[in-house]
């Protein structure tokens, strides 16, 4: 398969194509990071993110005659009351009138220290009188205090949803392929908490010292300072006379700009996280830096100059690498291979997870690999920060399930960090979180004695095994928790090597943590649930699973009515491996509804490195299981996700299904109902649909079992088995839902960009959607999408809608009902910048098929209002108006009534879209192969099947609770002692004179203010040039005043010469 | 109007225009040639320059490679195999304690280039390193360290000997990559040899 990158180029062709008065600075207004936003600006919901702050007032106003008299103890009613009445009976003023004013509450039984007098024309002299009396304290107004409550958009237009609160050098950083990696930082510490727990509490999002909040001065007291490690931050440079680093050992460029420096300061604030010494302190500031210079001033960057970088710390032997980069290929082979090649070499991979959150669907590579440790944020709240990205791994789609990602989170909100040149500022992003944890790595490492342990592996399972969870929130946001740095030193300090199982166990009853899975029970007949487990493997870097992994079910526990299918790596290699547990409702389970539990039991072996007298070393781990099982749900419940006929990037050019969205310009999240169409399984769940993924080709599922198939946004073509075997579905009572996109040539052509890498031109694949294929799919019921493109607002039965890039229906059977709407055509504006309305768009369609028993299909153009991913407005009432009439065949009234019913088009007088000519679907697609003249169909591959386990019945009774603390073997926490220290002030922090209030120095502190340094370098330079050359000319100018005499002839001698020569030519005429 | 024609023709406003122009013109171009520059620089580790030497320092062991040491350096990363620094190939479960091949076992061999071209690339990394540990690969190798491009200088002066740079050269590098993303041959990717793989058509 053929791997392509894309280009910055991309984005300045999309702006160019589309926008051209946006498009003036490409390098600004592009953002083509795609999964890699540095600002939330270009977080997926960037457009319509409203950014919400919780704004909290009090505000209080004094009642009126009611005062508060606090005694000096507490009395009871009666007495109190005595005393206030003698302490005014001396009062002179007589008329006073006054009474205690009741409180009714449990406590008014009890003694208290205060009473609530209401007093009519109270004169201070009398307020002074009751205070004279000698049993009270004093007197004061009652007050009423409000407290308001209430969200606000952000008060300053350039808060973190739609504004640059950098300067635009941070937005753009990015390679020069720019869809691959980049750098994870956010801008400043902007990012407040938006979680779900903090939404209602004050945010005290003070920037701390992580490596103190982290408890790390517990180890410096010990004497572990991360000595003896070394360190690589592969990052933007670092300064050589930096006041931070003490041990820098060597600074090495490997891009084209001849400086070891950092122009930029991310390079210099990962390093600090890591290794300052003083003011903001990192976590190891003895231990040995390696700077390796991989991205330019311009953020630019190469998968060949990471490949000899790497190389460089393979020779030096580094024992931690921080990448606190990251972008959405993890097909770009040459750098997969070199990130294993160096977990192989025992380096230890921390990196970011990537800024593309919230969104489900957006890791980074290479954090999305097994042997790297795939860090998240998290604020001071324990909040996953908004921008962590987060969803499953999407390498195993469409036929597996993705792995769990991140592995560990940390702070990355608000963490102080060193400032480019001297000094701290505080910043957030991913890229923050990973050197927070590569720093903790660093000190970890350094505390141990037998360095031998240490390897990525043993170190993953140490921090995973000791993260503490957060709760209600997911394995797929938090992955094992929160780094928790001194249990990790525990459980590092008495590790012998094993493997052990991310996650540990599998609990699908087990709600948040275990989402999607505790959402939806599974029953008989359903595609099988998988769970995709990773086995870390600290024994040796390679690795083998002997025999086979037993399932072994607990008969007491109904673990005979689950079937289990376990699939495994080969080789576990580097370090790694996954073990794939398939899992479904055995027959006899059909109509039954409990809980089955059972575990497999997994042996794993690697070659013994040390010792010869044992030639392999082993380890069994166990991998509980516990489902929920219900029956079977009727088949007009039954929803099945098309996932096989979905294409993304990587590897190919698949366009983003709404292009207004430039900044953002491939289709990258998975197109799964656990990536970004979350939101539409949630909703479809919550209105009691059961919905499955089908990974495979429609010949491969059972249709009788499903009410209706969903396929939206597909980019893949279909076999002719397929498309002749879903004629027959449909006759048969499946029903068929299909969200179409945009597919029009031209508009593709004009998409189309330069990339500088491979220096050819890049024409996307399909468009939106590939509708050509579809029409292939549905011609045989008279169907078919256009070509047209259509964007706008309207509304629908009540409903507020918007159209994002989407077609319109060609051609629908007579008897059938069709929604039009007034449009704009997108087509028209992308080609040629105009703007028209046009009138009467078709773009929703129900039909009931006609033989007997028949299914319903129904058509819609745009896929834009189900997708999580720059969704504008849902509209998940029509997929269940659509999911009513497929299912249950009631036609919704407010479809079949609409005035904007019209007459079905016929589609005769334009001719269907045709497939791009020259397109490269072949390359990624798997359907069809390369040809000699048109690409053809290959043969239809064998239905995916799956070979169960062979259960050996266990009569066991398990623990009600899977979830422990998960354990590594002969970890005992007690066994490693701390010393007891609270807070400590580490000796690591030579501290020089002067230097007391360093912290505090305002422009540390002050987010932004570097950027704006560098943004301003610039201009300043300009200004300083015309200056200069200004000066010259002032000069210039005096001087030729101060002599005019001599100025004069010189230049009137032209004149003076040419009369003489036209005189002396004159005697030759 | 007046006004302005007279403002035209001052000398001064002249000069200020001409002086705007030129920084335009000087930054532009500059910016240009900066970008020229970079695409150029990327292509450098690509083309040797003949007059650049790398100050290598890469101590031979002289035909030796049958010595007895005790203690020896390997490959560590491999999944099945690995070569130890004498130039044998062995499986990890022949690996002795002491980090060298078991030379008895059945399956260790030396020197072997099982798997490599003609032009110096193996499809597996272990018989890369193995095959450039030959005696007689140590010409190719420092005539290959006295034309090594500038992008390798970091690495290849920090290589101490025959097995180092062995491992170092053999690794995957920006030579191997076309278009960053894509092996240039995904087949023998290992090179020993001077040349970086054969370029397979897309």
């Amino acid at each position: 398969m053929l791997l392509f990158s894309v280009l910055a180029s991309v984005v300045v062709g999309l702006l160019a194509g589309l926008l051209p008065a946006v498009g003036t600075e490409p390098e600004q207004g592009a953002k083509p990071t795609i999964g890699s936003t540095l600002d939330p600006l270009s977080s997926p919901h960037g457009s319509n993110c409203s950014h919400l702050t919780l704004k909290l007032e009090f505000s209080s106003e004094v009642v009126e005659h009611e005062y508060i008299v606090a005694f000096t103890g507490y009395f009871s009613a009666k007495a109190r009351s005595l005393y206030i009445s003698s302490a005014l009976r001396s009062s002179r003023d007589r008329q006073l009138e006054w009474h205690i004013v009741p409180r009714e509450n449990p406590a008014s039984d009890f003694p208290s220290d205060f009473e609530l007098v209401h007093i009519r024309q109270a004169s201070p002299s009398s307020l002074l009188t009751l205070e004279d009396h000698p049993y009270i304290k004093r007197v004061t107004p009652q007050r009423k205090v409000f407290r308001t409550l209430k969200y606000v958009s952000s008060p300053e237009p350039a808060a973190p949803c739609n504004a640059k609160p950098v300067t635009p050098k941070w937005q753009s950083w990015q390679s020069s392929r720019p869809f691959r990696r980049t750098s994870l930082s956010l801008g400043s510490g902007f990012w407040h908490a938006t979680g779900r727990h903090s939404s209602r509490r004050l945010l005290r999002a003070i920037p701390r010292h992580v490596a103190q909040i982290l408890q790390a001065d517990v180890l410096w007291q010990m004497g572990h300072t991360g000595s003896g490690v070394k360190v690589a931050v592969f990052d933007t440079g670092l300064s050589e006379k930096h006041p931070h680093f003490k041990n820098v050992k060597e600074r090495t460029n490997w891009t084209n700009e001849k400086t070891l420096d950092d122009g930029l300061g991310h390079g210099t604030f990962v390093a600090g996280v890591i290794a300052s010494m003083r003011e903001c302190q990192g976590f190891a500031p003895d231990s040995e830096l390696h700077i390796f210079r991989v991205f330019t001033n311009n953020q630019v960057s190469y998968t060949s100059w990471f490949l000899d970088a790497f190389n460089y710390a393979i020779l030096k032997k580094i024992d931690v690498l921080n990448l606190s980069i990251g972008g959405p290929d993890f097909m770009d082979h040459p750098f997969v291979d070199k990130v294993w090649e160096l977990t192989a070499n025992k380096v230890i991979m921390v990196s970011a997870i990537g800024n593309d959150g919230p969104l489900y669907g957006t890791l980074n590579n290479p954090a999305d690999q097994m042997d790297v440790i795939g860090v998240g944020g998290i604020d001071f709240e324990d909040n996953i920060a908004r921008f962590s990205s987060r969803g499953m791994t999407t390498w195993e789609l469409p036929g597996g399930y993705g792995r769990v990602k991140p592995d560990i989170v940390t702070y990355g909100s608000g963490v102080r960090g060193s400032g480019l040149k001297e000094g701290c500022r505080s910043l957030s992003g991913t890229s923050v979180a990973s050197p927070v944890v590569a720093g903790a790595v660093t000190l970890l490492a350094s505390t141990v004695l037998n360095r031998e342990l240490v390897n990525p592996a043993s170190m993953k399972q140490a921090l995973i095994a000791s993260a503490r969870r957060l709760p209600g929130v997911n394995m797929f946001e938090q992955g094992h928790g929160k780094l928790d740095l001194i249990r990790a030193y525990q459980i590092l300090n008495s590790y012998r090597p094993q493997a052990s199982l991310s996650p540990s166990y599998i609990d699908l009853t087990e709600c948040p943590y275990m989402w999607p899975y505790c959402s939806q029970p599974i029953y008989y007949g359903g595609m099988p649930t998988i769970v995709n487990v990773t086995i870390l493997n600290g024994m040796g870097v390679t690795g083998r699973i002997i025999d086979k992994p037993i399932w072994q079910p607990y008969l007491p526990q109904n673990g005979d009515h689950i079937d289990v299918a376990i699939s495994y790596s080969p080789v576990l290699w580097p370090w790694a491996g996954y073990l794939a547990v398939s899992i479904s409702v055995a027959k006899k389970a059909a109509s039954w509804e409990g809980v089955a539990q059972g575990h497999v039991m997994v042996t794993v072996a690697s070659p013994a490195e040390n010792d010869s007298d044992v030639g392999e070393l082993t380890s069994t781990v166990k991998l509980p299981i516990k489902v929920k099982i219900v029956p079977t749900p009727p088949r007009s419940k039954r929803v099945l996700w098309d996932q096989y006929h979905n294409l993304r990037y990587p590897p190919g050019y698949f366009p983003r299904d709404n292009l207004r969205m430039k900044n953002d310009p491939l289709d990258w999240n998975g197109d799964h109902i656990h990536t970004n169409f979350r939101d539409m399984y949630q909703h479809l769940r919550s209105m009691g649909y059961f919905v499955e993924v089908l990974g495979a080709p429609i010949t491969c599922f059972d249709a009788s079992q499903y009410g209706t198939l969903l396929m939206v946004d597909s980019e893949e073509e279909y076999f002719p088995e397929e498309i002749t075997k879903l004629r027959r579905d449909v006759d048969n009572g499946l029903s068929l839902i299909i969200f179409s996109d945009w597919y029009n040539t031209s508009v593709m052509r004009k998409v189309k960009f330069y990339d500088e890498n491979t220096r050819q031109w890049w024409m996307p694949d399909t468009g939106g959607a590939n509708v050509p294929a579809l029409n292939d799919l549905i011609s045989v019921w008279g169907m078919a999408f256009s070509d047209g493109l259509y964007e706008g607002d309207f509304s629908l039965a009540d409903h507020d809608m918007y159209y994002a890039s989407g077609c319109s229906i060609a051609r629908f059977p007579e008897d059938g009902i069709v929604i039009a709407k007034n449009l704009k055509d997108q087509g028209l504006e992308v080609l040629k910048q105009e703007t028209a309305v046009v009138e009467g768009v078709p773009i929703l369609g129900l039909y009931q098929t006609p033989s007997e028993g028949g299914g319903r299909i129904a058509l819609y153009g745009d896929s834009n209002c189900i997708d999580d991913s720059h969704r504008q407005k849902d509209c998940f009432w029509l997929l269940d108006a659509l999911l009513q009439y497929t299912s249950y065949s009631m036609t919704p009234p407010s479809l079949s009534h609409s005035h904007s019913r019209v007459a079905p088009p016929t589609g005769s007088e334009h001719p269907l879209p045709q497939r791009l000519e020259g397109n490269h679907l072949y390359r990624y697609s798997k359907v069809l192969e390369a040809h000699l003249g048109d690409p053809k169909p290959r043969p239809l591959p064998a239905c995916p099947h799956l070979s169960w386990a062979k259960p050996q019945p266990l009569n066991e009774t398990a623990p009600s609770n899977l979830w422990k603390h998960q354990k590594l073997l002969s970890v005992d926490l007690d066994k490693v002692a701390l010393p007891n220290v609270k807070s400590y002030r580490p000796q690591v922090r030579p501290l020089s004179p002067g230097e007391s209030g360093a912290w505090d120095i305002p422009g540390g502190i002050m987010p932004g203010r570097y950027n704006q340094e560098v943004g301003q370098t610039i201009p300043v330079f300009a200004f300083l040039g015309a200056m200069v050359v200004l000066s010259f000319f002032v000069v210039q100018l005096t001087k030729a005043k101060s002599k005019p005499k001599r100025r004069k002839p010189r230049i009137k001698r032209p004149t003076y010469l040419q009369q003489q020569t036209t005189t002396g030519k004159n005697p030759t005429v | 109007m007046m006004v302005l024609r007279r403002l035209l023709r001052k000398r001064w406003v002249l000069g200020v225009v001409f002086g705007l122009s030129l920084i335009y013109f000087l930054t532009s171009t500059l910016k240009q040639v900066q970008e020229e520059r970079t695409i150029r620089d990327r292509t450098l580790l690509q083309v040797r320059d003949p007059d650049h030497r790398i100050p290598w320092k890469v101590r031979f062991n002289l035909g030796n490679s049958s010595r007895q040491i005790s203690q020896c350096r390997n490959s560590i990363q491999g999944k099945s195999l690995l070569t130890d620094e004498l130039g044998y190939v062995c499986e990890r479960k022949d690996l002795l304690v002491n980090g060298c091949c078991n030379v008895n076992a059945p399956s260790t061999r030396q020197h072997i280039c099982k798997s490599c071209l003609a032009n110096g690339c193996c499809s597996i990394y272990e018989y890369c390193v193995s095959c450039c540990l030959q005696p007689d690969k140590q010409l190719l190798l420092e005539r290959f360290l006295n034309r090594a491009a500038e992008g390798f200088q970091n690495l290849f002066t920090a290589v101490e000997d025959h097995f180092e740079l062995c491992l170092a050269k053999c690794r995957t590098s920006s030579q191997s990559v076309q278009h960053e993303n894509t092996y240039r041959n995904p087949q023998a990717k290992y090179c020993y040899g001077e040349s970086p793989p054969e370029l397979l058509p897309v």
